[in-house]
């Protein structure tokens, strides 16, 4: 599919140009739309304001397990030493391990009966993130990808997908696939400042501002003679990093006071999830958090201690946080992994690989707080009630924030739903 | 055992090549021919009118992109731009198909293609560089590439391609359908294709079939079993054993062989070792699934994709895009823009013995090659498989990157092919140079979009500022300190990194931005160096 | 004189759960296990096929981790944090205790059988009296966080035989001794190796100190865990054994075996303390006879299922290992 570089029609030129106005001018933080003129424009506002959600993906890499998280079945064999503890949803108990998150259920919506199939590493991540099986020759957008595109603004001067992902084991950086590398995840591996988004010592700022204008100068030049939507690509690439370097306060967190530091703890995956707040306030659509590694096939309950504790802290104080700011009604909160962990409990106290039975859990924009949908039998070994595949979450996922989960990328001639066919959102978990 | 070596015999003497007379070939010029009357007959009946041809500048920069992998040297330009001889578009092209850079660059793309989303591999670019520095037949490459431990046995080279993806069926089968036979077949393995009427299950897994006996050994090289069969369920749940089928529907039976319970047991086992111990031989079966593939490749019966799927790939690669477009879309249903066109560049490229270097050397003689980019007007442009104004192509990541080595390096170090036989050893050096930068770029597919990790690259990593736009002597940058004047300095940065000259407005912009930065000169030389080699102008074949 | 104890496998009794803690009043053939399945139940060795009979009364929670004969008494404890005491001639239950917040590890009894002692993951130890079911004292020389700000567990603590020294060990690896009347801490080692933490591929934590005994005349305290783990989605590191004269700080030994990875779980020495037995395991079990005048292991059996509680006579001839579902009883000869 070609896309023009420039359109006869007098709307586009008004988008990109409008906001550009500001942002033109090199103030950093204020590429929020808020300080723009183009808000004066009714359907501009409008399409803003639909553009305003924001995904925050917590990945739990690795199968964290449905027991001894959101789907606890205390006191048979399979059930582990862990009991549970009643939430503030009547009838709902979760895990022991998750004291915080119970008193926070009110806001999140639980599906216990997901059935994916796939339990090895490679393809349930594969399954999870582009919510289809893979088929040879097409390559899939991931879920990031896709809201980024959904979501987010076409000449943006923050990113628009973000993904962190810290320990080696099982990283993987996810791509946007036929969407393009526009798409692409900003990704952050060891370092929480993402790769050269700071200038060098050796040119000033004026000096780092002047030169990109001399190459726009000549970059436009070349541009408008030309019909290509590769060439117009490079231009757009270059406009944004102005605006990008700008955003690298936004991984800085000793910009927080140390209070909010505080709030969201010592670790690691607190700090991640405080810069992933950082980020959609500023209007960042897509952001993954991995914490990484569930894989417990040995030491399964002590390995769950600690990272429940991790989960259960900061994921509370990131929801604590953005219900503050006034941010969790546009923002969707997912917890989600590879698959979940065996019911059966192997010989090292460790729990292995299981797709047929398990859990995650939405909170905040579009989701209906305190709903749980599906069910799993006594000893949680088969989905008994409301099962659905990763299609179906994707279609939920859509649903919560706004996108027509029917809808069509076209790829060539080939019509390329953005859920995969037949998937339908669950309405349950749906406000 | 004789019975072994006779059926090898046989097996060898099948897969030889079988070289047509090149000397009853038409001669390029009239194949270049060819191809513009067809493009002109479209554009014709389409009422449009193609863009002129390009000025001598910017044709030089296409060609050497295009043949040698890079910009063009300032020697080189200044040599073309003086050569006052009326053939030497013809004459420069005849060089630059002989010279070292076009076999460089030929396997670079070679490697890109079949390769390289994988990983590096040097013995199979070692493998590759050979092949096209002997002009081998693409049906050569084929055979080795397929059957690389019958035709190059213990070599790893060649066997790159099969041994990067025989840990997974799917992606062998379909891979080499897709890049050899320009045929994405994926779609069918579990239902009939559901948009194509050629492809159904029956052929994905026919195709499935040639590879399913391959496997890899504890030391790296590939070898088949004795025996084995895919069974697939169809839609409505029937079981059925697929058989050895290519794309065109033709079948191969495999011999029966009577194997003692006991023999096949050893043989097992013997296959079994040669996956765990690195000193196990594998055995070899008389019949070879591979083999046959090879065979019904080159000897269809239905359409020839071997070679129209080279064409279409030499054409894209060229001209922008294919005359099939997806280039992994060659089907019934999607037929090719100049479809005679098609045919006849396939029939000659198979009766030239599948020669890589004929069929590229007459399309770049050809008038539409030689076209501008440039649209003129804010009228709507014309339909881009008319080929009536050429399309600008993303660099490759190796062009890019050796293309950044030659315009920031001192002019005076690097004389590019006027410097005879020296040049092929300084281009070597380049080609190991421009490997870990050309790591970071992204490779060009369909829909490509330079990411902002590209832009964010070139504006804030030290690789970029250190070494390209590092002030040394064997830089242009410490070159153009040397120059007094802020015009010529504009004036000669332009013409090494756009290979052309800037036009007044230019040259007094960088002119002026020289001007307000005296008193930080090299530092104002480098951010123009930038701004230039940052220029879509620059990342951009046009 | 150590290399030719042999030791082997008498008897083996599978079972269809995890049996963490075993425990034998005055050497009978009674033995009492305590299950994943919540009860604490009776198992007479010496019946033709014998079966197991739940203890009655109130039941636990959740997995009976640690048991302890105390005269008449049996007394549990459990992840679900309480103490639970056993009339043993009743087979039933008698007391309660709520004893702490967090998931107990290990229950032992005072040599003199007057006092239980528990360790739990709210990192204290608490003394209680056996007659009364009282909370004496407690105390805790171990902090609730890792180094790396997780929450951390108490898992092991040992009396020393003359009823003089108490030890507690850590998930991080610190152990602290005790005088057993003033619960003064008196001494302290440090055993960090058994502690991985890994920042980089998986940045979590496994392994602890798992088991501590000292020897007969009180001088030595032996150490059990893991050693160093490179994936810590298993227990894949080498079990490890350290041994100190604790008074001084000093170590004698460390020992690591590769062939039967895992945790030591338990540890016995010999009365005479020339040798001591350690069993644990990983998905698999081992018992291993190291020798306290060398530092070697020096004999090694392995069981199909990881060992988690042992008990043997006072010669340390006949023991009884409960585990991933099993029980087995060995002896241990001089060959």
């Amino acid at each position: 599919m070609k896309r023009k570089a420039w359109c006869g029609s007098a709307d586009h030129p008004v988008s990109r140009r409008g906001f550009l106005g500001a942002a033109a001018a090199g103030t950093a933080f204020a590429a929020d739309m808020t300080v723009l003129d183009a808000l004066k424009q009714p359907a501009l506002a409008e399409e803003l304001k639909w553009q305003q959600k924001r995904v925050i993906l917590l990945w739990l890499a690795g199968g964290a397990s449905q027991l001894e998280t959101w789907d606890p079945k205390p006191g048979v064999e399979t059930g582990g030493p862990f009991r549970t503890i009643q939430t503030t949803v009547p009838g709902l108990h979760i895990s022991e391990l998750l004291p915080q998150q119970s008193e926070r259920m009110q806001q999140t919506a639980v599906i216990r009966s997901l059935n994916t199939k796939i339990a090895d590493h490679g393809g349930g991540y594969r399954l999870m993130e582009t919510g289809r099986l893979p088929e040879p020759g097409v390559a899939f957008p991931h879920l990031g990808a896709i809201l980024a595109r959904e979501l987010g603004r076409i000449d943006s001067h923050v990113p628009d997908h973000v993904s962190m992902y810290t320990s080696t084991e099982g990283r993987r950086k996810g791509t946007a696939g036929f969407l393009g590398a526009r798409y692409n995840p900003m990704f952050l591996t060891e370092n929480m400042m993402p790769e050269n988004i700071r200038r060098l010592e050796a040119i000033s700022e004026a000096d780092h501002q002047d030169r990109a204008a001399l190459r726009d100068f000549f970059a436009e030049r070349f541009s408008r003679t030309v019909d290509s939507a590769a060439v117009a690509s490079h231009g757009t690439a270059y406009e944004r990093v102005r605006g990008l370097m700008a955003s690298d306060r936004l991984f800085d967190i000793s910009e927080e006071p140390q209070a909010m530091r505080d709030k969201y703890g010592p670790t690691q995956f607190g700090e991640q999830c405080l810069i992933a707040r950082r980020l959609v306030e500023a209007g960042v659509p897509f952001v993954k958090v991995a914490r990484a590694w569930w894989d417990s096939h040995g030491q399964n309950f002590e390995t769950h201690r600690e990272l429940c504790a991790d989960l259960d802290h900061c994921m509370s104080a990131l929801m604590d946080d953005l219900a503050d700011r006034g941010l969790l009604e546009n923002t969707l909160v997912i917890t989600l992994g590879e698959f979940g962990r065996t019911p059966r409990i192997n010989g090292s106290l460790g729990r292995d690989h299981f797709a047929r039975a398990w859990s995650c859990t939405l909170t905040g924009c579009g989701i209906k707080g305190g709903a749980v949908y599906g069910k799993t039998d006594d000893k949680g070994e088969t989905v008994v009630d409301g099962e659905i595949g990763a299609a179906d979450l994707f279609a939920t996922i859509f649903a919560a924030v706004g996108i027509d989960y029917e809808k069509e990328y076209m790829l060539g001639s080939r019509p390329i739903p953005i859920a995969d066919f037949g998937a339908t959102p669950v309405e349950e978990v749906l406000a | 055992m004789s019975r072994t070596c006779l059926w090898g015999l046989l097996l060898t003497l099948t897969l030889l090549p079988a070289r047509s007379g090149a000397a009853g070939l038409p001669a390029v010029e009239s194949l270049a021919d060819q191809i513009d009357q067809a493009v002109h007959t479209r554009l014709e009946a389409a009422g449009v009118q193609p863009a002129g041809p390009l000025d001598d500048e910017r044709f030089l920069r296409r060609l050497m992109l295009d043949l040698a992998g890079r910009v063009p040297t300032l020697a080189e330009r200044e040599a073309f731009l003086s050569d006052e001889s009326p053939d030497k578009r013809t004459a420069w092209v005849e060089q630059l198909v002989a010279s070292p850079d076009f076999a460089m660059h030929l396997r670079n793309e070679l490697d890109l293609q079949l390769l390289a989303r994988l990983k590096t591999d040097n013995d199979w670019r070692e493998y590759l560089l050979e092949a096209t520095r002997a002009n081998r037949g693409w049906d050569d490459l084929f055979r080795e590439i397929m059957l690389p431990e019958r035709l190059r046995e213990g070599e790893q080279g060649p066997a790159a391609f099969l041994r990067e993806r025989v840990r997974d069926l799917d992606d062998l089968t379909n891979d080499t359908a897709v890049l050899f036979f320009g045929v994405n077949i994926g779609c069918a393995k579990c239902h009939d294709h559901p948009l194509v009427s050629d492809w159904e299950q029956r052929h994905y897994y026919g195709m499935a079939s040639f590879f399913q006996r391959t496997y890899r050994t504890k030391t790296g090289l590939l070898a088949e079993r004795f025996d084995g069969r895919i069974k697939f369920k169809t839609v409505v749940g029937d079981e059925l054993e697929a058989s050895f089928m290519f794309l065109d529907g033709a079948a191969t039976y495999e011999p029966p062989v009577e194997l003692s319970d006991e023999r096949r047991k050893e043989l097992d086992e013997l296959v079994r070792k040669a996956q765990r111990e690195d000193d196990a031989e594998p055995p070899r079966p008389e019949f070879s699934p591979r083999a046959e593939l090879v065979r019904m490749a080159l000897a269809p019966t239905g359409p020839d994709y071997f070679s129209r799927n080279m064409v279409n790939r030499t054409w894209a690669r060229l001209m922008g895009q294919g005359l099939v477009e997806p280039l992994d879309q060659m089907h019934s249903e999607n037929p090719p823009s100049h479809p005679e066109l098609l045919d006849a560049l396939a029939k000659d490229f198979a009766t030239s013995g599948y020669d890589l270097k004929r069929l590229i050397h007459a399309m770049v003689l050809s008038e539409t090659y030689a076209r501008d980019s440039r649209i003129t007007g804010g009228a709507e442009p014309p339909a881009a498989d008319l080929f009536a104004v050429a399309i600008p192509r993303p660099l490759t990541p190796r062009q890019l990157s050796l293309s950044l080595l030659v315009a920031t390096a001192n002019p005076e170090t690097m004389p590019g092919t006027a410097s005879g036989d020296e040049w092929e050893k300084k281009r070597d050096e380049l080609e190991n140079r421009a490997n870990s930068f050309a790591t970071r770029v992204e490779i060009p597919g369909e829909n490509f979009q330079v990411s902002v990790d590209e832009a964010l690259l070139f504006s804030n990593g030290d690789r970029v500022a250190g070494d390209y736009l590092r002030d040394a002597g064997d830089r242009l940058v410490r070159h153009l300190t040397s120059l007094e004047a802020d015009d010529d300095v504009a004036i000669v940065a332009t013409q090494v990194v756009l290979s052309r000259s800037p036009a007044p407005e230019e040259q007094s912009r960088i002119a002026d931005y020289l001007s307000a930065r005296s008193d930080r000169r090299v530092e104002a030389i480098q951010q123009v160096v930038w701004a230039l080699m940052t220029s879509p102008e620059f990342r951009f074949n046009h | 004189m150590n290399s030719s104890l042999k030791l082997a496998r008498a008897d083996k009794w599978n079972q269809s759960d995890i049996l963490f803690c075993v425990a034998r009043p005055n050497d009978s053939d009674r033995l009492f296990v305590g299950s994943s399945d919540f009860g604490v139940y009776e198992f007479d060795l010496s019946a033709e096929k014998p079966e197991r009979v739940r203890l009655e009364g109130e039941q636990h929670q959740s997995y009976v981790t640690g048991l302890a004969v105390a005269g008449p008494m049996l007394i549990s404890g459990s992840y679900d944090g309480q103490l639970i005491w056993w009339d043993l001639a009743e087979q039933r239950s008698t007391r309660v205790v709520p004893a702490h917040d967090r998931w107990i590890r290990r229950v032992i009894a005072s040599p003199d059988q007057t006092r239980i002692i528990s360790v739990a993951d709210d990192m204290l130890c608490k003394v209680w009296d056996v007659a009364t079911g009282e909370l004496l004292t407690q105390f805790s020389d171990h902090g609730e966080k890792t180094p790396h700000h997780y929450p951390s567990m108490l898992y092991a603590v040992a009396a020393s035989p003359d009823g003089r020294f108490l030890a507690t060990g850590d998930r991080v690896g610190h152990v602290a001794i005790w005088n057993a009347d003033s619960y003064e801490k008196v001494g302290e080692v440090e055993t960090p190796v058994m502690y991985t933490w890994d920042p980089r591929q998986r940045r979590h934590s496994i392994g602890g100190i798992r088991s501590l005994a000292f020897s007969a005349d009180g001088t030595q305290l032996a150490v059990g865990g893991m050693g160093k783990v490179g994936n810590i989605d298993h227990l894949g590191g080498p079990s490890r054994l350290e041994v100190f004269e604790w008074s001084s700080g000093t170590r004698r030994f460390e020992v690591e075996d590769d062939k039967k990875k895992g945790l030591i779980e338990q540890i016995v020495w010999h009365p005479s303390g020339d040798w001591l037995l350690g069993a644990g395991g990983d998905h698999k079990g081992f018992l291993n006879i190291y020798d306290m005048h060398s530092g070697e292991l020096v004999t090694q059996e392995s069981s199909d299922g990881h060992v988690h509680g042992l008990v043997a006579d006072a010669a340390l001839e006949n023991l009884v290992t409960a585990g991933h579902n099993r029980l087995e009883r060995w002896t241990i000869a001089a060959g």
